[in-house]
């Protein structure tokens, strides 16, 4: 679980985030919201300590990542995992040299267990024979699967995805948003994802937050999020005429 | 204020560069990558800038040499002290900040921003060092044996023009290199490639390593990575020279 309590930050003195709090549960997708450049990157950014917070607290199980030492930080970091808006592999490293490098650098693993851990994070994102590859020569949903592959072979307590789904086809968004909420439940990991694609909000919005102009506007679930009275919500959620129909629709069937 | 500022941001980021790596292993295979590709890849074009400096130096010092009372075994001296002293370790010095340091900044700019460093510092990994320090450790341990294939080269280029235009028979040049050997000159320009490759190295990563925004700003980077790189080597030569002549 991942607990954020009064967040602030800003760049310039102009304030980018105000005041956010939340829980982030286990074994759930939870996903922060918002129109382009809303603060949902900065916010997911802070989280995972990118950027400092100015003020209030981010609490990984109750372990105060705020006030905690450079070196307490990074073995917590060796319990994240994080799958980044473009993928950010390693351009001179093959696909299987990428998801083994967290691994080389920090596991204590045999070259044989760490090759079992590869093999068995490939096959769960349904790569095959693209060991060999380098990440300029596969697909962008391939490299999306490549990145999530990366960041859970070290079985991480936390995931977190910025716009995993940017650039992809809806058919791909989809692959990729059903493999990161299996991922989460099977794993049982605290997963927060960043987006503003609304296919994945009705797919996999377990708990949903959703932000505008670095505030925390609403908070709920999928089912909950088309009937919501909140009026910067519902700008968001009905540009997209195809959710307003499906309301209508279900508000009639009632 | 500005320049106090990028100075103290270096500082700060040398700090991070030289504190205690995750695994040795990692950044000893990484050093070796880094010799091979900073290194052993620049050894053709300083063979071939040293050859044509050597065999144009010693047309140059022919030339002015008018006093017939002078020997011309002088040519060869000249061109040898002049590889030794400053052309080899100073003039290619510049070179290579030009061919390594753009390197070394556009490829840790383009991980920058595409947010691979991110990603490195995400999984615990002290970005600084691991992309960083192997680089200063290969650019550093490789100059010494550049400057001096471009000593060797740039000899070999004068023996090659000086008599082919009969500037200065082979054995006068042969005497010329051989007259009046100073070894402290080599030692000298020795200490001085040390400095310059760790300028080279650390100023051009810096640069990389702080660049924000995309394509456009990488390539500006570059470009403020060598201009400061040369602008350093040309002081660090000064100050050198002053020290230790």
């Amino acid at each position: 679980m991942i607990e954020i309590r009064n967040i602030y930050k800003s760049f310039d003195q102009k304030e980018v985030i105000r005041n956010i709090s939340k829980i982030f549960n286990q074994g759930q997708t939870n996903l922060i919201i918002g129109r382009s450049g809303s603060g949902k990157t900065v916010l997911l950014k802070s989280i995972v300590g990118l950027y400092e917070v100015d003020k209030g607290q981010i609490l990984y199980d109750n372990r105060d990542f705020t006030s905690m030492s450079s070196k307490f930080r990074k073995h917590l970091r060796q319990e994240m995992g994080m799958v980044f808006q473009g993928g950010a592999l390693f351009d001179s490293l093959t696909v299987e040299q990428n998801i083994r490098f967290p691994l080389d650098m920090f596991s204590l693993l045999s070259p044989h267990e760490k090759q079992k851990q590869v093999d068995f994070c490939l096959e769960r994102v349904n790569i095959r024979d693209a060991n060999k590859l380098y990440p300029s020569e596969i697909s962008g949903g391939m490299q999306k699967r490549v990145a999530i592959a990366r960041a859970i072979v070290m079985n991480p307590k936390y995931l977190f995805c910025d716009e995993p789904n940017s650039g992809l086809d809806p058919e791909t968004s989809m692959v990729i948003d059903e493999l990161i909420h299996s991922i989460t439940v099977d794993l049982q990991i605290t997963t927060i994802i960043n987006t503003h694609d609304m296919n994945s909000v009705m797919e996999i919005g377990d708990n949903i937050l959703f932000i505008s102009e670095g505030e925390m506007c609403w908070e709920g679930n999928r089912k909950e999020v088309l009937y919501a009275e909140n009026h910067k919500l519902q700008e968001f959620v009905f540009a997209n005429k195809q959710y307003q129909k499906i309301r209508d629709e279900k508000m009639e069937g009632k | 204020m500005n320049i106090l500022n990028l100075t103290g941001r270096y500082f700060a980021l040398m700090f991070r560069v030289f504190s205690k790596p995750e695994r040795h292993s990692l950044y000893i295979r990484q050093t070796f990558n880094e010799i091979e590709n900073l290194g052993v890849k620049s050894v053709g074009i300083v063979a071939v800038i040293s050859l044509f400096m050597g065999g144009i130096m010693t047309l140059q010092v022919a030339y002015n040499m008018t006093n017939p009372l002078l020997p011309t075994s002088l040519i060869g001296l000249g061109n040898r002290d002049s590889l030794i002293l400053e052309f080899s370790s100073t003039i290619m010095g510049l070179i290579m900040a030009g061919k390594i340091g753009s390197n070394i900044t556009s490829e840790i700019g383009s991980m920058k921003v595409t947010e691979q460093i991110d990603s490195l510092e995400i999984m615990g990994v002290n970005s600084a060092g691991y992309l960083i320090l192997p680089k200063i450790i290969a650019v550093v341990l490789m100059f010494p044996f550049l400057y001096i294939l471009s000593v060797f080269f740039g000899i070999i280029g004068g023996m090659i023009v000086g008599p082919a235009v009969g500037a200065v028979t082979l054995t006068d040049y042969l005497n010329g290199i051989q007259y009046s050997f100073n070894p402290y000159y080599v030692t000298f320009s020795l200490i001085k490639c040390l400095v310059f490759g760790f300028l080279i190295a650390s100023i051009a990563s810096f640069f990389g390593y702080t660049v924000e925004g995309g394509a456009f700003d990488v390539g500006t980077a570059s470009t403020r990575a060598v201009v400061n790189t040369n602008i350093m080597i040309l002081v660090s030569d000064l100050i050198l020279t002053q020290l230790l002549l």
